[in-house]
């Protein structure tokens, strides 16, 4: 497998994530589109502790431990979501702009 | 320390003591403060009185004084006493007149709310005013110059909720500020020329060293703040209008001891003046033409005090031209006589205005007459020292002012003065028939031009006591006019040794003419005021163009209207323009450019959480770019 397969996968899931955390207009799925992105980052870890001849058990390591991270924060997104929810009746970000200067 | 030089300063800490206490804790104990104004001045009084007999008496000089600040190379400034019988006899005249005034104040001021602080007031001015006649120093004098201005723009503008007094005091401290910028050049010269300050010291530098160009220029420059502040020549106008203070203030400020400060500084530095003969001539011509100017003045006005005012210029002018004409002794000596005699007129038109309520004489003379004979006395014998009727004071002063006239410049100086002699016993005599002998139906055509009559501004229940603590001032300085007279001699021995001085009783051919003069005078003040029937109208006031020339103080106060007044505004609006639109303009465009530009920067704000991300995202993409692109940081 060339290591452009690897990198451009990663590439690849990193611009959908984007692409879904820019267009999409509802918390959750941006949500979804954010762990996407954070996968990538695990894929190109993996990919490159490997290709560039490092122990591969390393880039595992830490894959697994971003894995873990990701849900911690699915966990704090989600339920900063439902307290939102349940403060405005809504999760669609174009609503939540009381920020606006 | 001598007992003399603590005397000197207990004479003035009496009196700041007093001021301090008043303004700061006696401002709602009205007669507690009274009483301690009062006390202050007894004692400054009896150490001035002491001084008298300690130093003028004996006929010694000397100055006390301490090192305040040390210049290198030099003399330093000394801040002291001086101690000679010009000094101690100006403050002994000062004290007396001051505490003279402040009995006849706690009368007069009665019932005023304000009276705690006019006693502070008059306390500050005892201060300020001893303070300039004992100063050792040109420094120290010019302090205490200051602070009798302060003084006097404080007691002019005492009333000052009404919008007269309160004009009238902006314009005697702007008018005498004019001449006190001369003075503070005149000093400031004459320290930068001789090295010294001291009195005694400048005086000797400034006649035998004789540095030439310098002491005329200084000279000049010194006589313009004594122009200023004895209300002479071009500046005189703000005396006139200084008559809305009230009336023991006029007596003692605007007549008999501040408005003198002037002379008592020409005395004061004498030999300086007389090294520029070519300055003293001017004044001499200056005092002459302000002298017979200010009696044409008095000649038409109505209002009492105004009349008086007139005449204090007057007689000031006298004085600066005996000092012209190089004696001392003559215009010192008609300053006395000239603070007791007019203190005395103001004193006792103050108790007619106190019961007619108005200045206006015609209006005093149809008021019911007075019941207590104090202030028919004290006019009466005012009027006869003012006119210079022997044997009242103001007739010693007077000759000897003429005699000494007589013996320096000659001709038509002296046969001017004379006329002047006549013109205030004319003006003199009209004031006492207008005032005196009242009950004539008001003539309205000659009301156009009166001043404003105004009552004093205060309500008060006439009382006894009021009325014997104006009294006996007024008689005690009625008794005054008919004993300063005599101490011709006193002054002349004292104050200008090498001058003849023939006695009090000497009656030469000059004496005669001013005497037939004054006769003369009053003969014709009788006639056209005083005699049953007359037309109370004088000749002056029936040529309409004469009488509003000289009711309007010669059109000067007009003049400077339309030329230095007129400068001033445009030159303040020019600044106001510049102050409202170029710098108020500069620093409002700062504040609006930096509201607009938060305004558009706020637009950034856009509150969508994914801008933000996406503007994140951007940044570190381009910086990514950049760093892979330059090879990573520096």
């Amino acid at each position: 497998m060339s290591p452009a397969l690897y990198l451009g996968f990663a590439t690849l899931l990193f611009g959908v994530g984007l692409y879904g955390l820019l267009q999409r207009r509802s918390l959750v799925a941006m949500l979804i589109s954010l762990e996407l992105m954070l996968a990538a980052v695990s894929v190109n870890v993996v990919a490159l502790t490997t290709l560039t001849g490092h122990d591969a058990s390393m880039g595992q390591v830490v894959a697994l431990i971003l894995v873990g991270v990701a849900a911690a924060e699915t966990a704090i997104g989600l339920s900063l979501f439902v307290a939102i929810h349940r403060a405005s009746h809504s999760i669609d970000v174009e609503t939540l702009s009381e920020l606006k200067g | 320390m001598t007992g003399t030089v603590l005397a000197a300063l207990a004479a003035q800490a009496a009196p700041l003591l007093a001021c301090a206490l008043i303004l700061i804790f006696l401002r709602g104990r009205p007669r507690v403060a009274a009483g301690t104004a009062i006390a202050a001045l007894t004692v400054s009084f009896a150490a001035a009185a002491f001084l008298v007999w300690q130093v003028a008496v004996p006929n010694t000089a000397s100055v006390s004084q301490t090192l305040w600040l040390p210049v290198q190379g030099g003399a330093g400034l000394a801040f002291g006493v001086i101690l000679d019988p010009l000094a101690v006899t100006m403050a002994l005249v000062v004290a007396a007149i001051t505490l003279a005034v402040m009995v006849y104040s706690t009368g007069y001021m009665r019932g005023d709310p304000g009276f705690a602080r006019y006693f502070g007031f008059l306390a500050l001015f005892g201060w300020a005013m001893l303070g300039l006649v004992l100063a050792s120093n040109l420094l120290q004098l010019l302090v205490f110059w200051e602070l009798v201005g302060l003084a006097s723009f404080l007691l002019i503008g005492f009333w000052f909720e009404r919008e007269a007094p309160a004009a009238a005091a902006r314009k005697a401290f702007l008018m005498t500020r004019v001449g006190d910028v001369g003075f503070l050049l005149g000093v400031l010269l004459l320290i930068r020329a001789l090295g010294v300050a001291t009195i005694p010291d400048v005086l000797a530098a400034a006649t035998s060293s004789a540095p030439g160009f310098t002491v005329p220029l200084v000279a000049f420059l010194l006589l313009m703040g004594v122009v200023g502040k004895s209300a002479q020549g071009p500046l005189f106008t703000w005396l006139p209008d200084a008559m809305e203070g009230p009336t023991p203030v006029s007596a003692l400020l605007h007549s008999a001891t501040m408005v003198a400060a002037g002379v008592f500084l020409v005395a004061r530095l004498h030999p300086l003046f007389a090294a520029a003969p070519g300055v003293m001539q001017g004044l001499l011509w200056l005092a002459l033409v302000t002298a017979l100017a200010s009696a044409t003045m008095a000649m038409v006005a109505n209002d009492i005090k105004r009349v008086l005012a007139y005449s204090s210029i007057s007689q000031l002018s006298y004085m600066l031209m005996a000092l012209a004409a190089g004696s001392v002794a003559a215009g010192f000596f008609h300053l006395t006589t000239h603070a007791g005699f007019k203190a005395l007129l103001f004193l006792s038109s103050g108790i007619f205005i106190h019961h007619a309520h108005s200045n206006d004489m015609r209006e005093i003379a149809g008021h019911e007459p007075l019941s207590q004979k104090a202030g028919v006395i004290g006019l009466v014998a005012g009027s006869l020292a003012l006119a210079g009727v022997i044997p009242f004071a103001g007739y010693f002063s007077k000759e000897m002012v003429l005699g000494a006239m007589g013996e320096r410049v000659g001709g038509v100086v002296l046969a001017l003065a004379y006329l002047g002699a006549g013109l205030t016993a004319y003006y003199t005599f009209r004031m006492v028939f207008l005032t005196l002998r009242g009950q004539t139906p008001r003539r309205q055509e000659a009301r156009d031009i009166a001043p404003a009559a105004h009552v004093a501004g205060h309500e008060e229940h006439f009382s006894a006591a009021a009325h014997a603590a104006m009294a006996w001032p007024v008689l005690a300085l009625a008794a005054l006019t008919l004993v300063l007279g005599y101490l011709g001699g006193f002054f002349a021995t004292r104050l200008s040794p090498a001058l003849p001085h023939e006695g009090p009783f000497h009656v030469g051919g000059g004496a005669l003419v001013a005497l037939a003069l004054v006769a003369a005078g009053i003969a014709l003040a009788w006639y056209e005021f005083g005699r049953a029937g007359a037309l109370r109208l004088g000749f002056a006031e029936r040529v309409p163009a004469l009488k509003s020339f000289f009711g309007d103080n010669w059109y000067l106060d007009r003049l400077y209207k339309a030329t230095v007044i007129r400068w001033t505004l445009a030159l303040s609006r020019a600044a106001k323009w510049n102050d409202h639109t170029v710098l108020d303009g500069a620093s409002d465009g700062v504040a609006q450019g930096t509201v607009w530009g938060g305004r558009i920067l706020s637009m950034v704000q856009n509150g969508f959480v994914q801008a933000y991300v996406a503007v994140a995202i951007s940044v570190v993409a381009a910086l990514g770019i950049w760093l892979t692109r330059t090879g990573g940081l520096p």
